[in-house]
């Protein structure tokens, strides 16, 4: 399979703190792929990474074909490139309605003078409805978001990176804070995303790992410990070690 | 989605623009010049200068209240408006009145001997008779009123793109500003920076050519110019923040990281809006210092920019509106507690003479304003239309069952 995203042997440190340490990570296109790891193992600052929020030490991150280096990119390029993120917290804008996140989330031209031009269209109101219908918000259209609950927030930043189109999606811890029932739909979504797109899911949730039934990367250190199914990598002696075996 | 007129969409602008309006006529109906003499013309300029200022506080409002950039330089961009359009003014009138004295002598003046004798006028106050080169298009009004825009413009363009590439915030890029302002100021002061150092453009009441027409008169046409400008600007401003464009700003203003993570170019959109507020500020500047009269390096003060953000928050930041309420009430007031017409207010045992207190009741209701009404006047209105922050007491946030409370949810 051709890799859509491309990091190979980068490496980062803060301070002298290697926070990550040699990394290569390969992920292709409609792919779906967890990464575990104990806290400090460089979850959040190879998301920085590919994102364009940290710049490496060394090593390179390549995306697409034909392949484009990210590192040469500011965080708005990458994302217009087709990279979208989901942070840990859910951010949407609370006080804008949530038909206006998703209007601003929608893909089109970023420009200020395009963006001041940009007048909404049955066609654009269409797509916001379909995406809010999509994370279960179809009813909420006129509230604003920093009425939402929790789960809800995170439904919408999702519905957020869908209206963006990304090619591949990042999503940082996306069941934190969740009920039962909200990860249960959670799960459901990011599977049925990954169907049409890359997705790599950040988690420590072991159960919520196993019920996305994917490849699993886990990291220790800054680097790769072991790749493969959940199955496998449990049964890996490393990785009982540094991690489950806690 | 229907899409309804933009007026419609926001009554706010139709009732701002219709008092402006009536405020306008009545001023003029109570004029000296157009109608009973009520207000005298002094009123009637203080009145239009008002109106200039309420729309530097627009602007401020488009900056701080929209994209959150605290700018506490604004006022440089308004006088540097007057600057440009007071070089024209003073210019084309001292040119007038020594032509006219020229006109006796014998042979006729030259070109360049006029030219001459006008650096001489202008600039004999400071020990020169030459016209700086910062003068050389002094003579064209076309050429100025396009520098009154151009070269405030440019300033922002400059500094903005400077600070904002290099991803300065918060505290730290409004020192900058008040840095920005004061070096300005330092500048305008020398005498060999060519603008008169701190005696500054005087005269700019008088229009050339228009010295037949009487201060009375002026005063109302500068009122209608300030209203119009004022009426004008505030409809661009509300254009700007309705739409998408506004969503993005004020997206920045609340979270600047994450518009990134959306694609947007937040430098460019934190530009386009500084640049424009800095060109608005400085067209409101060379429509007030005509009815000052005088304009000098005073005005470029830091604590000048200061009080425009602190007219802006007592209005309500984030309101066009309330930047238009804040301006004008409180600069209203300061101008009557300032000019010794307010009657003391007699303490047991102390006796507060507003002129030395009123800055401090300023002071004291910016701080009271900004711990207890962030929304400052206009949250009054709010409070009026039903306008409500979410407050649950408490309860659930979401639908379901085992949703995080409000007090967790705010943790």
């Amino acid at each position: 399979m051709r890799s859509l995203l491309e990091v190979d042997g980068i490496s980062v440190s803060f301070d002298g703190f290697r926070a990550i340490n040699n990394l290569s990570f390969n992920i292709g296109e409609a792919e779906l792929r967890a990464v575990i790891g104990p806290n400090g193992a460089g979850k959040t600052t190879f998301m920085d990474i590919v994102t364009g929020k940290t710049r490496p030490d060394e090593g390179r991150v390549l995306w697409g074909e034909p392949s484009k280096s990210l590192l040469k990119m500011n965080e708005a390029q990458i994302a217009r490139a087709g990279v979208g993120r989901k942070f840990q917290r859910p951010t949407v804008f609370e006080d804008q309605t949530v038909a206006a996140n998703l209007t601003m989330a929608l893909k089109a031209n970023r420009n200020p003078f395009a963006v001041l031009g940009w007048r909404p269209s049955r066609g654009s109101a269409v797509r916001v409805a379909e995406l809010a219908a999509e994370v279960g918000l179809a009813d909420q259209l006129d509230r604003k978001s920093g009425e939402l609950s929790h789960g809800q927030k995170q439904w919408l930043e999702i519905g957020m990176l869908l209206a963006q189109e990304p090619r591949l999606l990042l999503v940082d811890e996306p069941a934190a804070g969740m009920t039962l029932a909200e990860r249960e739909q959670t799960t459901t979504l990011l599977r049925r995303l990954a169907e049409t797109r890359a997705v790599v899911v950040v988690e420590h949730d072991m159960d919520f790992v196993r019920r996305l039934d994917c490849k699993v990367t886990v990291l220790h250190q800054g680097s790769v410990l072991a790749e493969g199914s959940l199955d496998h990598v449990t049964r890996n002696p490393d990785v009982i070690e540094v991690y489950l075996g806690r | 989605m229907t899409r309804k007129p933009f007026l419609l969409q926001n009554p706010s602008v139709l009732v701002v623009l219709g008092l402006l309006a009536a405020f306008t006529l009545a001023v003029t109906l109570l004029s000296q010049a157009y109608g009973t003499g009520l207000i005298p013309t002094s009123t009637v300029k203080i009145l239009g200068k008002t109106l200039c200022l309420a729309l530097a506080a627009v602007a401020m409002d488009l900056v701080w209240g929209y994209v959150g950039i605290l700018s506490l330089g604004q006022m440089a961009f308004f006088a540097l408006g007057g600057y440009m359009i007071g070089q024209w003014l003073m210019y084309a009138r001292t040119e007038t009145i020594v032509a006219a004295s020229l006109a006796n002598n014998p042979i006729p003046p030259t070109p360049l001997e006029l030219q001459q004798a006008v650096a001489n006028q202008i600039f004999g106050v400071v020990g020169s008779a030459d016209l700086p080169l910062v003068w050389g298009l002094a003579h064209s009004l076309t050429a100025q009123l396009i520098l009154v825009v151009a070269v405030p413009g440019l300033l922002a363009l400059l500094f903005g793109w400077l600070a904002f590439r290099s991803r300065v915030n918060g505290v730290y890029l409004s020192i900058l500003t008040q840095a920005m302002t004061l070096a300005l100021a330092l500048w305008l002061f020398q005498n060999d920076s060519g603008f008169r150092g701190n005696n500054g453009l005087s005269g700019l009441q008088n229009i050339p050519g228009l010295d037949a027409v009487g201060q009375a008169t002026l005063s109302v046409w500068f009122l209608w110019a300030s209203a119009a400008a004022l009426g004008l600007g505030y409809l661009l401003a509300a254009w700007l923040v309705s739409g998408k464009f506004g969503s993005v700003i004020r997206a920045i203003r609340d979270d600047e990281t994450r518009v990134r993570f959306l694609g947007y170019p937040v430098e460019g959109f934190k530009l386009v809006v500084f640049v424009l507020a800095a060109m608005i500020t400085a067209i409101a500047g060379a429509l007030y210092y005509p009815q000052a009269g005088i304009i000098n390096p005073a005005e470029l003060a830091p604590i000048a920019s200061i009080y425009l953000a602190v007219w802006v928050a007592i209005g309500g930041r984030g309101r066009l509106y309330g930047a238009v309420i804040g301006a004008v009430v409180v600069s209203l007031l300061s101008s009557w507690f300032t000019g010794g017409r307010a009657p003391d207010l007699a303490l047991p045992g102390y006796v507060v003479k507003w002129v030395d207190w009123w800055q401090v009741a300023l002071g004291l209701s910016f701080v009271l304003v900004t711990l207890f009404a962030p929304k400052g006047i206009s949250g009054l209105f709010d409070w009026l239309a039903g306008i409500l922050p979410p407050r649950r007491h408490g309860r659930d946030l979401g639908p379901d069952l085992g949703a995080l409370q409000e007090q967790e949810a705010k943790a």
